[in-house]
C-alpha cells in the first residue's frame, strides 16, 4: 500500500495513486469501496491525452486530500505552464473538486478527460481474486455516466456527474474547454455509490458532509484527554492513535449515527466482534462513547439460533459482518458470520468494564437479556466436551473459521514440537475470558440485576474453572500455561503471548504470577520491543510468521495490563517503553504486527509485509499503554492513580480524563529505567 | 399448526404472524420498541401485517398504517423467509427486500426468524 493516497469516512473508502488517478487490477484494493464493494475502479485525468504528474499530496485529514499535479509524464519535459488541482473528499462516494490554472500569457485550449469504469468487486473478490457472475451496463442518462452492475435481484450502481458542462459517454466525461491568460477553469465532480434494497434517504450535500466530518473530529480531538509531557514522540503518537481512532468510526445504520471502530483499513472497515471490543476496552478512558454503541450493536446482532452456515448459536457474538456479493449470495457466511469463540465472554467483559467507567447502568439494565445469553452461551454451547472449557471447532467446514481465536491464522496453534492438533481446540486465554466473564457479570448481577442468587452461581462457577484450569493448563516442566488442549484433553504446550491474556483475566493463581511474569519479560518471548506471539526456540517459530513470532503491539498492550494487574510495575513499563519506542519508527501510527527479531539485531522494528494501516487495535494499544503506565483504574466513583512510568518517557500529564467521577487529571515522572532491564 | 401439515404454502405467512399474535411476549425483544409493517406482494395483490412491540409484548394486524419501519417483499421470498430457509441479511443485500425507516428495529426482528439448520447435539459432560 505503499505510495496510495487513502481517504475515508466509516465504510466508505479510497484508495489511489499519488495523481489522484485509480487503475485497479483485479487483485489490489485500489479504487473507490463502499460496504464492501468497489463502486470505481477506473478513474483517469488526462489533459490533451496526457497523464497528470504529481508534484505533491496534502493529506488534509483522512477524509479529505489535495492533489497538486502537471500534465506530462515524467520522461519528457514538464509544460509548468498549467497546474492542476484535485481536491477530493469521500462522503456517499466521492466528491472531486477538479482545478486547472494556466499560467501562460495566453489562453489555453484543452481536452480535459476522465476515463471512468468499474468493475464491482467483492472485497472478498480483491482478495482472493474471483470471477463476477453477474452483467455489466453503462449509460448515459441526464447528463450522468450511470455504471451498473446486476446479479438476479441484486444490484450496484455508480453515478458521475460534473458541474461543469460535460461531453458524456460510456466511458468517461470530456470537457473542451478555454481557459484565458492568468485565468483558472474548475468543475465539481460526483462520484455516488448506490445499493438497492436500502433507501439511502439521508443522501448529504459534498460541502455540509465535510464541515461535518471536519466539525466531528475536531470535536472528538477535544473531548480527548490532553496529553502533556516531555517526549515528543509520545505526543505524536497519542495524537495520531486519536486521529485514526477517529477515522477508524464506523456509523452502522443501526446504530442511529453512533459509531464503533471498524477493524482497519483496507480489508477490514466492517464490524468485528473481537476487534470493536477490545479497541474500546482500549479505548475507554479516552473515548467511552465507542464501548456503548459497540455494545448495543453487538447485542442487536446477538445470536439466537443454531445456523451451521454461519455458526451461530443462541447468545453467540459476532464475529465479521460483510456486505458485498458474496455475502448477499451466500457464497460467504458473514451475514453476519458468527465463528469467534471470544467476542462473546469479551461483550460480557466490555459491559462491566464500561459500567466500572462511566457509571453508566441503564446500558447495563438493557442488555441484561444479551448478557445473560452470553453466559449461558459459555456453559451450553462452547463445552464442546462438556468439559466445562470454552472449546471451538467450525460447522461451516467450506468458508468458516478454523481458527476462532484471536491467533486465527492456520499454524497459530501448535505446541513445543511444531504439531498442529486436532478439533475441537481449547485454547487458553478463551479460559480466561470466561473467567473474568462470569467475575464481572457477578457483579453486575449484586449491582444492577438485584440477582444475588445468580451472582453467586456465577461466583462459585469462576473459582471452580480457575482451579481446574490452573490444574489442566500449567505446564509444570516450563511453569506457564500451555497454549491450548487437544481434543484428548492433553496440552498443547508451547510458550506463548496468550499467557499475558491469562493475567490480563485474573484466572492465573498468584503462585504462577511470577513465573509467567518472568517468561513474558524473557528473552525467549521479549524481544526488546515487545512480546513476540510465539516463543524463540519453539518448533514453528518464525519472526516474521503471522501469529508465530512477530510482535502484535495490540497483543502487548493487554499483556502490558495483565502484568499491572497482578502488580508487575516495572514489567508492564518495560513492554510499554518498548512498543511506543517501535511506535516512533512508524511516525507514531502502529502496524498491525512487525518482525520478531531480536532489538539488539535489528536497530529499527521490521514490519510485517502484508500488515493492515491504520489497524483500530493497533492505534488503540498506545491508549491502553497510557492508562497502564499511569496506573488507572476506577474505585467507586473515584479513579485511583498509581504512575510507573519507564524513564525514557520523562514526565507525563493526562489531563480531563473523563469518567463517573466528571474529569480528573493524572501525573507521573519516569523512574523505571528500562535500558538497564534491558540489559 | 394445521395449515403447515396441509403444505399450503400461502398459509405461512399467515400462520407466521398468527403464531406471533398468540405468543404474546417475546423475551428476547423487551429492549424493542416500535412498529414494522410488511408488504408482501404477489403481483397486483398486496398483503400487509403490522407487528407492534412494545418491550417484548407482541401484536399483529392488518392494518395498513404508517410504521417505523417498513419491509416490502415478494410473498414467495418472504415464505421462505417464515420458514427459516433464508437469512433476512443476505437477502436484504440481495435487494429482495426494499427496506424503509428504523433499521435497527429490524435487526432486532430477526430474533422471530427461525433459524435454517440444526447443529448436532454436544456429548454429555462430565466436568472432573
Amino acid at each position: 500500500m505503499n505510495g496510495l493516497v487513502k481517504i475515508l469516512d466509516g465504510n466508505t473508502f479510497v484508495v489511489s495513486d499519488a495523481r489522484g488517478d485509480i487503475e485497479a487490477s483485479p487483485t489490489d484494493p485500489t479504487g473507490l469501496f463502499s460496504y464492501d464493494t468497489r463502486f470505481l475502479s477506473e478513474w483517469v485525468l488526462t489533459i490533451n491525452g496526457d497523464r497528470m504528474n504529481p508534484l505533491s499530496v496534502d493529506d488534509l485529514q483522512y477524509f479529505e486530500s489535495r492533489f497538486f499535479l502537471v500534465p506530462g509524464t515524467g520522461t519528457v519535459y514538464i509544460d509548468a505552464k498549467l497546474s492542476v488541482i484535485r481536491r477530493r473528499a469521500v462522503g456517499n462516494g466521492f466528491h472531486e473538486e477538479l482545478t486547472i490554472l494556466n499560467h501562460a500569457e495566453e489562453p489555453v485550449d484543452l481536452t480535459v478527460r476522465l476515463d471512468a469504469a468499474c468493475d464491482f468487486a467483492d472485497l472478498f473478490e480483491v482478495k482472493d481474486a474471483l470471477k463476477k457472475k453477474g452483467a455489466y451496463s453503462a449509460r448515459v442518462k441526464g447528463g450522468k455516466l450511470v455504471l451498473a452492475y446486476d446479479r438476479e435481484t441484486f444490484g450496484r450502481s455508480t453515478a458521475i456527474s460534473s458541474s461543469q458542462q460535460a461531453r458524456v459517454d460510456k466511458k468517461g466525461l470530456t470537457f473542451k474547454i478555454r481557459i484565458g491568460p492568468h485565468d483558472r477553469w474548475s468543475t465539481q465532480l460526483d462520484v455516488v455509490t448506490e445499493r438497492l434494497g436500502v433507501e439511502d434517504s439521508e443522501r448529504e450535500d459534498p460541502a455540509k458532509s465535510r464541515r461535518r466530518m471536519q466539525k466531528g473530529l475536531e470535536r472528538w480531538v477535544n473531548e480527548a484527554p490532553r496529553l502533556e509531557c516531555d517526549s515528543e514522540p509520545l505526543r505524536e503518537t497519542y495524537r495520531r492513535s486519536l486521529v485514526d481512532l477517529a477515522a477508524l468510526r464506523f456509523s452502522p445504520r443501526i446504530a442511529g449515527g453512533h459509531s464503533l471502530p471498524a477493524a482497519g483499513l483496507p480489508w477490514f472497515m466492517t464490524m468485528f466482534g473481537r476487534d470493536s471490543i477490545l479497541t474500546s476496552l482500549q479505548a475507554l478512558p479516552f473515548a467511552s462513547e465507542l464501548a456503548a454503541t459497540t455494545l448495543r450493536a453487538l447485542g442487536d446482532w446477538q445470536g439466537v439460533g443454531l445456523d451451521d452456515f454461519r455458526d451461530e448459536d443462541p447468545g453467540r457474538i459476532l464475529h465479521e459482518m460483510r456486505y458485498g456479493e458474496l455475502t448477499a449470495f451466500e457464497e460467504r457466511p458473514h451475514s453476519p458470520y458468527y465463528g469467534s469463540a471470544d467476542a462473546t465472554p469479551l461483550f460480557v467483559v466490555l459491559l462491566d468494564e464500561y459500567e466500572r467507567w462511566t457509571g453508566d447502568r441503564r446500558i447495563v439494565r438493557e442488555l441484561e437479556v444479551e448478557a445473560r445469553a452470553a453466559l449461558n452461551w459459555i456453559d451450553e454451547y462452547a463445552d464442546l466436551l462438556g468439559t466445562g472449557y470454552i472449546w471451538y471447532e467450525r460447522r461451516n467446514k467450506k468458508t468458516g473459521l478454523e481458527n476462532q481465536c484471536w491467533k486465527d491464522s492456520w499454524d497459530s496453534i501448535s505446541s513445543r514440537d511444531g504439531r498442529i492438533p486436532g478439533f475441537p481446540r481449547a485454547t487458553c486465554e478463551l479460559q480466561g475470558y470466561a473467567y473474568d466473564a462470569k467475575v464481572r457479570a457477578a457483579r453486575l448481577a449484586r449491582l444492577v440485576w438485584k440477582d444475588a442468587a445468580f451472582a453467586e452461581r456465577l461466583e462459585q462457577e469462576a473459582a471452580d474453572l480457575k482451579r481446574r484450569f490452573n490444574r489442566d493448563f500449567w505446564v509444570e516442566d516450563g511453569e506457564y500455561f500451555a497454549l491450548a488442549l487437544d481434543p484428548d484433553g492433553a496440552q498443547v504446550d508451547a510458550l506463548t503471548s496468550n499467557n499475558g491474556h491469562l493475567l490480563w483475566s485474573g484466572i492465573v493463581d498468584k503462585s504462577k504470577a511470577d513465573a509467567v511474569a518472568g517468561h513474558l519479560v524473557g528473552a525467549r518471548l521479549f524481544s526488546g520491543w515487545g512480546v513476540r506471539t510465539l516463543a524463540d526456540g519453539e518448533g514453528r517459530y518464525n519472526p516474521i510468521g503471522y501469529h508465530v513470532g512477530t510482535v502484535w503491539p495490540f497483543d502487548n498492550s493487554f499483556i502490558a495490563w495483565g502484568l499491572r494487574r497482578y502488580g508487575f510495575k516495572e514489567e508492564a513499563a518495560l513492554v510499554a517503553a518498548g512498543i511506543l519506542d517501535a511506535a516512533e519508527f512508524f511516525e507514531g501510527r502502529l502496524p498491525e504486527a512487525f518482525g520478531g527479531y531480536e532489538r539488539s539485531q535489528t536497530m529499527y522494528p521490521v514490519q510485517y509485509p502484508t500488515a493492515c494501516s491504520p489497524q483500530a487495535w493497533s492505534t488503540g494499544a498506545p491508549l491502553l499503554f497510557l492508562r497502564t503506565m499511569l496506573g488507572l483504574e476506577p474505585h467507586g466513583d473515584n479513579l485511583m492513580v498509581d504512575a510507573a512510568l519507564p524513564s525514557t518517557i520523562g514526565h507525563l500529564e493526562l489531563l480531563d480524563i473523563p469518567g463517573r467521577w466528571g474529569r480528573i487529571d493524572a501525573f507521573g515522572r519516569g523512574r523505571i529505567d528500562v535500558d538497564a532491564r534491558r540489559g | 399448526m394445521a395449515g403447515r401439515r396441509k403444505g399450503k404454502t400461502s398459509d405461512a405467512i399467515a400462520e407466521f404472524f398468527a403464531e406471533l399474535d398468540r405468543r404474546g411476549h417475546e423475551p428476547l425483544l423487551e429492549n424493542a420498541r416500535g412498529s414494522a409493517r410488511f408488504d408482501v406482494t404477489d403481483g397486483k395483490q398486496t398483503d400487509r401485517w403490522l407487528l407492534t412491540i412494545e418491550k417484548g409484548d407482541l401484536a399483529v394486524s392488518r392494518k395498513n398504517a404508517a410504521a417505523d419501519c417498513v419491509v416490502r417483499v415478494d410473498r414467495a421470498a418472504f415464505e421462505r423467509a417464515v420458514k427459516g430457509k433464508f437469512n433476512l441479511m443476505a437477502a436484504a443485500l440481495r435487494g429482495e427486500f426494499t427496506i424503509g425507516g428504523d433499521l435497527r428495529l429490524l435487526v432486532l426482528l430477526q430474533r422471530l426468524f427461525p433459524r435454517p439448520s440444526r447443529r448436532r447435539r454436544r456429548p454429555s459432560g462430565n466436568k472432573p
